[in-house]
């Protein structure tokens, strides 16, 4: 199956390359199609911890984009309370075969680093972002520290 | 007891608002009586040439503007549909554009990368899509699809001319997909950020199953219809008919097959004197704010006289109530006496101007949208209820020609009136979100001369109701003289 090869092969490149931004990739050997990783922002107010992500390849990968979801609580106008996050560069419109995981991680670090209040998702808190950008970084930063998981030391 | 007030009884369901314009048509017979007007009167600014055309004269319009961009551009139909499909089925925009600036016509049309002059440099490369990936950039036997990261052998890889080589098993399984999620003309290369199209030659001389291939065809079809001007498609439900006008204008068609009525410019029901814009936005703000409205605007309203519970059972806004015997109008629970001779100004909206603070303006903006609104919408329930009394008359004039007062021939007058209270309720219907977005200097006349056509049509629905004690010369002048102040309400709309 084609999804097989070309999972099996961006796994190892992202594990020889490393990103700094995304660690601890686990993939259960059984299903190559479900991956589990940390995100670890750099910005503040979200550089006090670090964010497990689930992304889910479909069977069609790569003619079909993956889903990812946060299984970490976190206070983000582009992230709802289930953990749905809006990532242009894999809904079905804007998805290309040729990208690679990789890049979407990345687009997903610079969004959670630099929220887009613009198209939130949780619009109470693109609305304080943009007009109390003091009180969502405190209240950011202290649900950060309450919910997020332990940043590799490294 | 038509259009008398009774008990509330009905329930809501038959005031659904979606099908008053089945009544708008109710058959055959009503459009014929319409062409009758139309060729009596002189001018019908209403009167749109469509013709209704079967797909294989679609196809065929389609391929004659096709043939044509071959001809003079000589490249391949797929290229010249492509250019079509982008330009807007303009035969002479692209013929010009492409001879003008060849690169920059091929760029905007997706078919090279922007700033490549390739097509200049190599013409030939434009009739010849499926090169084989580019022999000399690509080492055969090192060649990796990035996609499914396989080794393919060369010749079994593809590329459009922005060089984004992938192996064919790739683009057949991708365009595969693409088709099953409804695309066609508009799948583009599977190279991040490259937006370049692969046009229908590439996408069918790929190996893709035929069930795909039909959905191509029967996918970028529908795109080239919708991309084509003079086009539009029936809008009514599993109806495939398609239309095609001199001009894309706001004007009526009436589809002969499944009868829908609709704008030939926007699709939406027919909409004159409100524009499209006007419209879109209307139909909006009522779905976002219906609940409200609805909560406001009950379906039964109190005898202003008795305060009996009262609900309107006939599209006539002239209520008597079944009780105290008391005439007075359903728009603004006034007294009729004034609405019968003196100056019929209930369709008038009056702005209040001491509105000082934001929570009186946010009312006041309210209640100007309710009186619209409800206008609107009463009409809307008014169409459907005459459906009824159209049902009524044709059960009484069966009884007269059974009891042989007159034949039905006699009769038709009636009917003829029926369809046109329907069309003038209709036009008024459309009058109101047009009167709610239209500025104060203008709104006078516009709401003077939509207050006569309510006072007309209220008379003519009131003398329906009681065809057996009108006279047939009056009733008819009273059609008539309804027919013009509804024209007149048009006028502004047919000159822009």
């Amino acid at each position: 199956m084609a999804a097989t090869r070309r999972l099996q092969k961006e796994l190892n490149d992202m594990r020889v390359n490393g990103l700094k931004c995304f660690r601890d990739i686990q993939v259960d050997e059984s299903n190559i199609l479900s991956w589990t990783g940390l995100i670890v922002p750099e910005n503040p107010p979200f550089n006090k911890g670090a964010f497990r992500i689930e992304i889910n390849f479909p069977a069609e990968y790569p003619f079909k984009p993956p889903k990812i979801n946060f299984k970490t609580k976190i206070y983000h106008p582009n992230i709802d309370e289930k953990g749905q996050v809006c990532l242009p560069i894999i809904s079905a419109e804007n998805w290309k075969p040729a990208t690679k995981t990789d890049q979407v991680i990345q687009a997903l670090v610079a969004l959670v680093n630099d929220p887009e209040p613009e198209h939130p998702l949780r619009a109470e808190l693109a609305e304080e972002y943009l007009k109390d950008k003091k009180k969502f970084f405190k209240t950011a930063e202290e649900h950060t520290k309450k919910h997020s998981e332990k940043r590799p030391s490294d | 007891m038509d259009g008398c007030a009774e008990d509330s009884a009905d329930s809501e369901g038959d005031y659904s608002e979606d099908d008053f314009d089945s009544y708008y048509h109710p058959g055959g017979d009503y459009i014929d009586t319409e062409d009758g007007q139309t060729s009596a009167d002189s001018a019908d600014p209403e009167l749109f040439p469509v013709e209704c055309l079967t797909i294989e004269q679609v196809e065929n319009l389609l391929n004659e503007a096709v043939n044509a961009v071959c001809h003079s551009l000589n490249t391949s139909p797929s290229l010249a549909k492509l250019f079509l499909l982008i330009h807007s089925w303009d035969v002479q925009k692209v013929i010009s554009g492409y001879k003008a600036d060849v690169s920059s016509f091929l760029a905007t049309s997706r078919v090279i990368t922007a700033g490549c002059n390739c097509a200049l440099a190599q013409p030939s490369l434009l009739h010849n899509h499926l090169a084989p990936a580019a022999a000399d950039t690509v080492n055969e036997d090192s060649f990796v699809c990035p996609v499914c990261t396989c080794a393919a052998p060369g010749k079994s890889a593809l590329s459009l001319k922005c060089q984004h080589v992938f192996c064919v098993d790739c683009w057949t399984a991708y365009v595969q997909v693409k088709i099953s999620e409804g695309l066609s003309t508009d799948i583009t290369c599977m190279a991040q950020n490259c937006d370049l199209l692969v046009h229908e030659e590439v996408a069918l001389q790929l190996p893709i199953s035929n069930y795909h291939k039909l959905q191509y065809q029967h996918f970028s079809f529908h795109n080239y219809v919708m991309s084509h001007p003079q086009l539009r498609y029936c809008v009514g439900p599993n109806c495939s008919l398609v239309f095609k006008a001199p001009e894309a204008l706001a004007k009526r068609v009436v589809c002969r097959q499944c009868t829908s009525v609709f704008c030939f410019k926007c699709g939406n029901s027919y909409h004159a004197p409100t524009d499209c814009g006007t419209i879109k936005n209307w139909l909006t703000k009522c779905a976002d704010d219906s609940e409200t409205a609805n909560y406001f605007s009950a379906h039964t309203k109190d005898c202003p006289n008795c305060n009996i519970c009262i609900e309107k059972n006939g599209g006539c806004n002239h209520m008597q109530c079944y009780k105290c015997k008391h005439d007075f109008c359903w728009m603004c629970l006034g007294d009729w006496k004034g609405h019968g001779t003196e100056y019929y100004e209930c369709s008038r909206y009056k702005e209040n101007s001491e509105t000082a603070n934001e929570s009186a303006k946010a009312r006041a903006a309210l209640r100007k949208y309710l009186h619209y609104y409800e206008r609107w919408q009463n009409h809307a329930k008014s169409l459907k209820l005459e459906e009824k009394t159209l049902e009524k008359i044709k059960e009484r004039i069966n009884q007269k020609v059974m009891n042989g007062s007159g034949t039905w021939i006699d009769w038709q007058y009636l009917l003829d009136a029926a369809a046109l209270l329907a069309k003038c309720r209709y036009t008024l219907q459309y009058t109101y979100p047009y009167a709610y977005y239209m500025n104060q200097e203008s709104k006078n006349l516009f709401e003077y001369q939509q207050a006569q056509l309510e006072a007309e049509i209220e008379n003519l629905s009131w003398k329906i109701e009681r065809a057996e004690t009108t006279d047939r010369g009056d009733l008819e002048n009273q059609m008539y003289i309804a027919e013009k102040r509804r024209k007149t309400l048009l006028k502004d709309f047919f000159q822009t």
